[in-house]
């Protein structure tokens, strides 16, 4: 049965992705859906913040 | 320079013809046309307009292209648009069924009236009577406008803090609604904040700001019971008066003189008082329609620019090294805070802020909406003479002119913006667990179509899209009526 | 035996540290070279000394200058204009001692010239240069003999705010210490001298020095200070025979007429004094030489540290060295100030020169040494430097090969006659560990003879403790040391002045790019992004593995191999520098490249650098570290780095030097090419702007290049398909940890360091391989992970790893799909 799940659709580089996979390796707390390619993926709507949080403390060097 | 004239000439090219009708009805606006609204081409178009302007019968088309030599077809095309967008150039059939040019009218009599000074019409402004030893000096005026328009500015900014060294400029419920419907700040009861366009907007360069707000304001015209066209003619004649000259207002309608009213909050024109029977323009109406290089102008370059001998040239006061260090000899309270938007400011000096460029303050700015080529656009409107002097110095072997700013630094600014876009987020609904491609397919082009569809894979069929009540509908439909 | 000089602080003799070596520093962002540990008692009074060399301990006094809350700058704005101001080039900061100067001003070349003799230069772009007032600077200014009066006027006249009173009264209080007293060796005898009187009878009171004072019919010797008089040093303009003074004040007079009628103000700055002048007189006294090391301690714990000058012209003990410079060398003007600020008074000050790598500082040398024509020693980094610096006195002078004999492993010579010259290494001199027989009967001869000049080559990199050896060993009467870059990553450079002496000349690296001495280089950094497999292993290796991927990055390879490919086009000559060596065999074996490493026999080099230089079909070579200081190459002109130590700047800057010699100009306007290639989105890109800092203070921009053009056409890219690249994944996931580490070169200075923490660490292995299905064919698996180790694997709750479990996911997953469709 097709059913529509809510989640914010994520566009990016590889590199981005990669994170973002890794830290929902934690708790699985942040991916809804693998989208397969090297540029989407779709999150938790209400993660955005504390994901945009992580990645930059991780690129911006201190 | 491009961005000083660009806006105007837009608005200007959007009005239908009867309004340009009207509007060359003026001498003065003709003038300020011709003027203003041509430069970009390197003269071709004044050229073509001064050789047509005396004939007394249209030029054949094909004596006027012959004129211009094979290399430079380019600017003669684009020439003759710009003139026929303008409704000052037009084609007509001569007796002989030849294609030829002519100037329109009202636009060529009013021009040559401009030109040859014949008749008194008013259209130049009407001098003052008052005594010599009464005009304001034109020290004082820079000043005033000064003083208004970065008190318009500190508004927007959230600058008025600062200024306290000097009274505070109080801005009427006019500029402020203006500024409100021209979408450059919101206004929430005591609260203005400044928008994106509003920051965009303070870091132009000031000409192309005057511009910006005269052309709300004829915008705004209308809603206030004025003539568009009436308030539109008027600030063509104030952008061909004399600087330090003082002009009489009793010839003056209610709608010009009301706009005089309005325009004085701006700095724009200065009256001793609302009804005073003369007004001056200030130097930010007379450089208007002035050929000479928005860049230099000297209201903002009066305190700011580097004083004594060297200081009259320009008003470009910022240099940005090649190691991110900014120094801008400045001592406004504006300036300091339209830099420290996106700098880290280190020291101030009565005559220099200095301070660094860093990844920090830059996205700090693109965090409030200001881009990256805001940022840059500001810093090279603003650069200093000493950068505009080594880069032309600089060898090129191609002929690409050296650019003014620092290429590293320019770039590593858009690439900090970059780096804030790395990451795309779509809010809305994932469909998925589509039983056959089919059963995919068929609400997949639905979304495409209604324009809700962000991104599909047909290999894994599923689909993303912004909103899904109406592609839920038409899935259920589809139930009811296939399967 | 003869009298020593030694280093300031010795209380103690060679070979009494506690430790051999220095501890090895864990935090990698502080991991430069050197950062000794070790606080040896002498190291306090040294620190002592040097915090006294502060502004902010000058200027606690004062009011605190309010920061501004809303915009965060410090607020100095009520420091009133001069009205003239814009006549005047300098901006004044009291509370750092920033200074700022206008460089487009008409009076920046003075203000520029006296500005780096009394202050660090901080950052020297195009426009507007930063220098900071120290006391390091502050001592250096006064030990080249300026007076601290001159120097406050200079300041006050050319800027553009009145100086601040706390910046005067800084330099005054700090003059009436530093730089008061000097130790001066004539005729073989040892002086303390000073121009004020009042230190006159500060010291002969003091109850130290004063027993000191040997009582002789002499008393207390009054004469005239030294001038430079009729010292000439050779090859500079003055040798030439042409009369510099006319000339040059012909040439001033011109340039000062010229300004004036321009409307440019002098304000009289060339009227202030830059050496002694004559009206000065110096007091003396003279003291046995056994009391010297005691006067010189004492003269540091009571704050007022002596310069050490050596009258050479007047040395009638020492034998004369029988040498000159060739009339081919020709010094060039900043070699020449250079030479002159040692030389000033005619003395020999000792101290340190900082000229840009391939600018000529071994001529500099060499020079020094033709000019005090006695014994000299030069200590380097590494034994082919030491070749090298004698290959270079042979080339420039008349001396006799047989007067300049190599002090290595290899080689034990001494030279034939009374005096010369010997070549020698730090660790060779320093050696605690028991020598060769030969070795030990080296040692005893240098230490037995009495040196005229200590010349310490690449002084930057030599920690303090093996200079306390070094200086204690061996008696030289002046020391010159030469770098590149004074920078260090931890602070113990600042110890330096106090061992050797204070910076006498620090070269402007873009005055000289644009003089023609050096290149002009083109940078940039390559930013190469990972590829997704590399990546998702970076993201969960340990540090030390990760660099081993994010050097070996398929992307930065292929970057590599385009500008390579590219650059050879346009006949460039290319070196490839790779600080880790298994990254450096592998690229130079896929690209069919000759490399040089620490473990390359001494000949088989030799042969490779010939070839690079002289076979046109030789274009590229790829070197580890070994190239960075060890080897001579003046033709590259395009460097790629692929490879480097951490954030490092001396390692960035000195690499750059190695192609500031390049001569060939092309349209661009630039020299010379000089690429890091950095993966983007890992730690190097951190590093690497780290790295660049130190340059781009020096004026150089590094373009970011985040595609290459004409890459993406490019036919035959290694490591194209992604089977190739999985390929590649598995090997450097197969590789030791140690695999990682930055190469350890065993005769070179610089490495030794860093090849005692490889050796530190455990080394070893563990993986496991996962199942092979995934590289079979399931389409969701682009390549196989291998844990790190055993415990990682084992935290894992599940039992499984992450990977395991979406192959799970997707396997259930797929197993549904089938179903469903069924």
């Amino acid at each position: 049965m097709p059913r529509a799940v809510r989640g914010l659709l994520i566009e990016c580089d590889p590199s981005i992705k990669s994170m973002i996979l890794k830290y929902d390796e934690e708790r699985h707390d942040y991916i809804v859906e693998d989208l397969d390619d090297e540029n989407h993926l779709v999150i938790k709507e209400s993660q955005l913040q504390n994901l945009k949080v992580r990645l930059d403390q991780v690129l911006t060097a201190p | 320079m491009t961005s000083a004239t660009s806006r105007p000439l837009e608005y200007l090219e959007g009005l239908p013809g009867t309004t340009f009708y009207k509007l060359y009805q003026q001498p003065s606006t003709a003038l300020a046309i011709f003027r203003r609204m041509l430069p970009d081409l390197v003269n071709v178009a004044k050229c073509f307009v001064m050789a047509l302007l005396y004939l007394k019968d249209p030029l054949p088309t094909a004596d006027l292209e012959v004129w211009v030599n094979s290399e430079s077809k380019k600017e003669r095309d684009n020439a003759l648009s710009i003139l026929g967008r303008l409704h000052i150039l037009s084609t007509t059939l001569t007796g002989d069924n030849v294609r030829a040019y002519m100037i329109t009218n009202p636009f060529a009599a009013s021009l040559r009236q401009a030109l040859t000074g014949a008749e008194d019409s008013h259209s130049f402004g009407v001098f003052s009577q008052a005594p010599e030893h009464t005009l304001t000096s034109i020290t004082d005026l820079d000043e005033y406008a000064r003083r208004q328009w970065e008190g318009v500015m500190g508004y927007m900014v959230g600058t008025s803090a600062l200024s306290g060294q000097r009274d505070m400029v109080n801005l009427s419920k006019g500029v402020k609604q203006l500024l409100q419907a021209g979408h450059l700040v919101e206004i929430r009861g005591n609260r203005v904040d400044i928008t994106k366009d509003g920051f965009g907007f303070v870091l132009q360069d000031v000409n192309t700001q005057v511009w910006h707000i005269l052309i709300l304001y004829v915008e705004s015209a209308e809603a206030i019971g004025m003539d568009s066209v009436e308030v539109l003619s008027f600030l063509f004649l104030l952008s061909s008066l004399e600087l330090g000259s003082s002009y009489d207002k009793s010839h003056m309608t209610p709608n010009q003189l009301r706009t005089l009213m309005d325009l004085a909050d701006f700095g724009i024109v200065y009256q001793e008082h609302a009804d005073a029977t003369r007004f001056y323009p200030t130097r930010l109406a007379t450089t208007l329609t002035s050929d000479s290089s928005a860049l230099s102008n000297p209201v903002t370059g009066s305190l700011t620019g580097p004083a004594g001998p060297s200081g009259g040239s320009g008003s470009g006061f910022i240099i940005i090294e090649t190691n991110y260090r900014l120094y801008a000899y400045t001592s406004s309270p504006l300036q300091i805070s339209l830099i420290s938007l996106f700098t880290n400011l280190k020291y101030r000096f009565p005559n220099l802020v200095t301070g660094k460029i860093t990844r920090q303050s830059v996205r700090r700015a693109i965090e409030m909406g200001i881009t990256a080529d805001q940022i840059i656009s500001y810093l090279l409107s603003h650069a200093h003479p000493q950068l505009r002097k080594h880069s032309a110095a600089q060898p090129n072997g191609k002929g690409v002119p050296a650019s003014v700013l620092p290429p590293t630094v320019t770039d590593q600014i858009r690439l900090w913006q970059l780096e804030r876009d790395r990451l795309r987020a779509t809010a809305g609904f994932l469909f998925k667990d589509f039983t056959s491609l089919a059963e995919y397919q068929a609400p997949c082009q639905y979304a495409a179509e209604i324009g809700v569809l962000v991104w599909k894979s047909d290999r894994k069929r599923m689909f993303f899209v912004t909103r899904h009540e109406q592609v839920a509908a038409f899935l259920r439909s589809q139930k009811v009526g296939g399967k | 035996m003869p009298p020593k000089r030694k280093a300031a602080d010795t209380g103690r003799s060679r070979g009494a540290s506690k430790r051999a070596t220095p501890v090895p520093d864990i935090d990698i962002s502080s991991d430069d070279d050197y950062s000794d540990h070790e606080e040896l008692p002498e190291e306090t009074n040294l620190k002592a000394v040097v915090n006294k060399f502060s502004l902010e301990a000058f200027s606690k006094k004062n009011q605190v200058e309010k920061t501004d809350p809303r915009f965060g700058y410090k607020d100095l704005s009520s420091l009133p204009l001069k009205r003239d101001h814009y006549n005047r080039p300098l901006w004044i900061e009291p509370l750092k001692g920033t200074i700022t100067l206008e460089s487009f001003s008409p009076l920046a070349p003075q203000a520029q010239d006296f500005l780096t003799t009394i202050a660090e230069p901080l950052s020297r772009p195009t426009h507007l240069h930063e220098y900071r007032l120290t006391g390091h600077s502050l001592y250096a200014a006064v030990s080249v003999g300026l007076k601290p009066q001159d120097i406050v006027e200079f300041l006050d006249r050319l800027s553009k705010t009145p100086l601040p009173e706390s910046i005067r009264t800084f330099i005054i209080e700090f003059t009436k210490s530093y730089g008061k007293i000097k130790m001066v060796l004539r005729h073989n005898r040892y002086y303390v001298e000073t121009t004020d009187p009042e230190m006159l009878q500060r010291l002969l009171k003091d109850e130290v020095i004063g027993p000191q004072r040997m009582d002789s019919t002499e008393g207390i010797i009054e004469r005239a200070a030294p001038k430079m008089g009729g010292l000439v040093i050779p090859g500079t303009k003055d040798a030439a025979g042409v009369r510099e003074t006319t000339q040059q004040e012909a040439a001033a007079a011109v340039a000062r007429n010229e300004a004036e009628e321009g409307g440019a103000v002098n304000y009289g700055i060339d009227d202030i004094g830059e050496d002694e002048t004559e009206e000065a007189i110096t007091y003396s006294f003279e003291i046995p030489a056994a009391g010297v090391e005691v006067v010189k301690a004492r003269c540091q714990s009571i704050g007022c540290p002596a310069l050490e000058e050596y009258d050479f012209q007047g040395d009638t003990v020492n034998p004369n060295l029988d040498m000159d410079l060739k009339p081919a060398a020709r010094i060039r003007s900043y070699q020449e100030k250079s030479l002159s600020k040692m030389f000033g008074n005619g003395r020999a000050k000792s101290g340190i020169i900082v000229l840009p790598c391939g600018a000529g500082k071994t001529l500099v040398g060499i020079t020094a040494a033709a000019t005090i024509k006695k014994g000299t020693i030069v200590l380097c980094t590494s034994s082919m430097s030491v070749v090298q610096w004698r290959n270079e006195f042979l080339r420039w002078t008349t001396i006799d090969p047989g007067d300049i004999a190599i002090f290595t492993s290899d080689h034990k010579e001494k030279f034939k006659r009374s005096t010369g010259i010997i070549v020698s290494t730090y660790s060779m001199v320093s050696q605690t560990r028991a020598r060769s027989y030969d070795a030990q009967k080296m040692m005893d001869w240098l230490q037995s003879r009495e040196w005229g000049m200590m010349i310490l080559d690449e002084v930057h990199v030599v920690p303090a403790s093996m200079f306390r050896k070094v200086t204690s060993a061996i008696a030289a009467q002046s020391k010159l040391g030469l770098t590149a870059t004074l920078l260090r990553e931890d602070d113990k450079i600042k110890d330096l002045n106090f061992l050797i002496g204070p910076k006498l000349y620090e070269a402007n690296w873009m005055e000289l790019a644009a003089q023609g001495h050096i290149a002009k280089v083109q940078c940039a950094e390559v930013w190469c992004p990972m590829t997704t497999e590399f990546y998702s292993e970076y993201l969960r290796e340990s540090s030390r593995k990760q660099a081993l991927l994010y050097i070996m990055n398929p992307r930065k390879f292929q970057a590599c191999q385009f500008l390579i490919d590219f650059h050879e086009k346009r006949g460039d000559k290319i070196i490839v520098f790779s600080d880790n060596v298994y990254a450096l065999e592998r690229y130079a074996l896929k690209l069919n490249k000759a490399y040089i490493y620490g473990g390359t026999p001494q000949n088989e080099r030799m042969r490779i650098l010939e070839n690079f230089q002289h076979n046109e079909q030789v274009n590229t070579i790829f070197l580890s570290k070994i190239g960075d200081t060890s080897l001579d190459l003046p033709e590259a002109t395009c460097l790629i780095q692929i490879s480097s130590h951490y954030g490092s700047r001396r390692q960035e800057a000195q690499r750059l030097g190695r192609i500031l010699r390049a001569k060939r100009r092309n349209d661009e306007g630039f020299n010379a090419f000089f690429y890091s290639l950095v993966s983007k989105d890992t730690n190097e890109m951190v590093y690497s702007a780290k790295r660049q800092a130190f340059l781009i203070d020096q004026g150089y921009a590094f373009k970011v290049i985040t595609h290459l053009q004409g890459i993406d056409n490019y036919e035959g890219l290694s490591y194209a398909t992604p089977a190739e690249r999985r390929e590649l994944l598995q090997e450097v996931m197969l590789q030791n940890e140690s695999s990682a580490d930055v190469e350890q070169v065993n005769d070179d200075l610089f490495s030794m360091r860093s090849g005692k923490r490889v050796t530190a660490k455990k080394a070893g292995p563990k993986r496991s391989a996962a199942t092979l299905s995934g590289l079979a064919g399931g389409d969701d698996m682009a390549y196989i992970e291998y844990n790190k180790s055993r415990n990682k694997q084992l935290k894992d709750k599940a039992g499984h790893h992450p990977l395991f479990k979406k192959m799970e996911r997707d396997r259930q997953r797929r197993k549904k799909e089938r179903e469903m469709e069924g």
